[in-house]
């Protein structure tokens, strides 16, 4: 279980994260949302302990995580925003080298190094540089490596950023079976639809601060299960119902152009950020 | 163990660029040896000058060799891969981290004085390198492998590292008892260079290549600036607040 009590970070005077109380639990699926500088990579680098906190904790099975703390360091992985690769090491040499660094016993870092590399299709690529892979490969990579320490909490900061839709695919049917088999995963992403397939419960954070945590289904039930877009020259604004007939009857009223859908975790998210934007 | 893992990836760098980094070490050094030793014939204490240069050379080479073997690349692994970041999440002990960074950076700077020692072999000085030069350039390299791991740690911009390098290392590669005697450096200056690491390295090197005996008070030196340097770095890894 992933506790974060009152967690705040400080650069000088501005506050990336303020006082984020926070219980992921066991096998859990988390997504954390929120628009840029919402505090969401900040949060994910304090958990990776990359950035200590000003003021608060992270406690990891009740126990305190710390730089020191190398047994719950053991238990996590993490897939950074940027590529956080050598660039002059081969595919081999980077996924050698996290085994290494994980203490992962020489026979298993090789089969799980081959068992990965061809989930993701890289094998043939085993021997090329870093520097010559593209984006959506060395996303790949990245999380190949993060997987090869076999680790009980995954953190993932915009782990489908510049993949193309084949590979997101795969990438969420893997996080899913990984989910099914017990490994607690905290997600940040800009994809809405992403959080909405994989996340049991999703946080909404913007000014580095928590302004909501329930499951996606909930968020979008209170905001009303039907979204009619009504499409005027100057913009498209949405209007939500709980019922399809009352959509319906608001439909059938109107002479301009407009649709019904169901509504999504985007809409939720451009409601609550979108008006806070719209104030600012 | 971490060590191991560090000496690994210095490994297969070195692996790599095995001649890009045998030349690198060996132009400089030649230029001098050729130049101030072999061109400019001279004799200094009473004997050819390339008796005095050859061993201040295998220790400044020794110097440089750790120092940029260290200072550039975790620099660039902190501030441009990013590829420091794994390190810092995964659980290998910090201290194991920087002890194989200290440990890979004097073996490079080992290697580079090997080549010059070698290089050298053919000209026929008459100089002795033993079991104690080895150790002190050991030292040595240990020395500025770690001030190469506080500097690529310290330094904001990529530029920082080089601007260091000129500011600090290069100054005392001419001056700390590598070309000419410390002693005759006026009072006061004197002093401070003759307790800078290369100057102790140097001359203990020196006396030793000249079979006289060597102050181990300048091994105590070269551990006391080890120590001290350590420190910073651990205080870095373990205290700073945004890596």
């Amino acid at each position: 279980m992933i506790e974060l009590k009152k967690l705040t970070k400080k650069y000088d005077e501005f506050t990336a994260v303020k006082e984020l109380d926070l219980t992921i639990e066991t096998g859990g699926f988390f997504g954390l949302l929120g628009p840029n500088g919402a505090g969401k990579s900040t949060t994910i680098g304090m958990l990776s302990t990359l950035f200590l906190p000003t003021e608060g904790e992270i406690l990891i099975d009740g126990e305190r995580l710390t730089r020191k703390n190398t047994v719950l360091k053991r238990k996590i992985s993490v897939v950074t925003q940027e590529y956080s690769m050598r660039q002059d090491m081969t595919i081999e040499e980077v996924m050698e080298y996290q085994g290494r660094l994980y203490f992962v016993p020489k026979k298993e870092r090789r089969e799980k190094t081959q068992e990965l590399l061809e989930f993701c299709d890289l094998m043939d690529y085993r021997k090329r540089t870093v520097r010559k892979l593209s984006g959506g490969m060395k996303r790949k990579l990245m999380v190949c490596r993060a997987l090869l320490t076999e680790p009980e909490i995954l953190l993932l900061d915009e782990p489908t950023a510049g993949m193309d839709a084949l590979a997101r695919r795969q990438m969420w049917n893997l996080l899913k079976r990984l989910n099914r088999n017990h490994l607690t995963i905290l997600l940040t992403t800009h994809y809405m639809e992403e959080a909405e397939i994989l996340c049991d419960r999703v946080g909404l954070m913007d000014r580095g601060r928590l302004q909501e945590v329930d499951s996606p289904r909930a968020m979008i039930e209170r905001l009303g299960c039907y979204a009619v877009d009504q499409v005027s020259e100057e913009q498209t604004r949405s209007f939500f119902f709980q019922t399809q007939e009352e959509a319906i009857r608001y439909l059938s009223g109107r002479k301009d152009l407009a649709s019904l859908r169901n509504t999504t975790l985007e809409d939720v998210f451009l409601e609550k950020v979108g008006k806070y934007l719209e104030r600012h | 163990m971490g060590i191991v893992t560090v000496l690994w990836e210095k490994w297969v760098e070195f692996r790599r660029d095995f001649y890009k980094i045998t030349l690198a070490a060996m132009i400089a050094p030649l230029m001098y040896i050729l130049v101030f030793g072999m061109g400019i014939q001279t004799i200094s204490h009473g004997q050819p000058y390339l008796q005095f240069l050859i061993p201040g050379v295998v220790a400044l080479t020794t110097m440089n060799g750790s120092f940029n073997a260290i200072a550039q690349n975790l620099n660039v692994q902190r501030l441009y891969e990013k590829a420091f970041d794994q390190v810092m999440i995964s659980p290998t002990p910090l201290w194991q981290f920087i002890a194989g960074q200290i440990i890979g950076g004097s073996l490079r700077g080992i290697y580079a004085g090997c080549v010059i020692i070698l290089l050298v072999l053919p000209i026929g000085v008459r100089l002795c390198f033993n079991g104690w030069s080895f150790l002190i350039m050991f030292l040595n390299g240990a020395v500025f492998s770690t001030l190469g791991v506080v500097v690529s740690f310290y330094a904001r911009t990529h530029t920082d590292v080089p601007r260091f390098s000129n500011y600090v290392i290069m100054p005392m590669a001419y001056l700390c008892n590598t070309f000419f005697a410390s002693d005759s450096i006026p009072h006061g200056l004197r002093e401070v260079i003759q307790l800078l690491p290369l100057s102790q390295a140097s001359s203990m090197i020196r006396s030793i290549a000249n079979r006289e005996p060597f102050s181990y008070a300048g091994i105590g030196i070269l551990a006391a600036y080890l120590a001290v340097l350590m420190v910073l770095a651990f205080s870095f890894l373990y205290k700073k607040k945004n890596l």
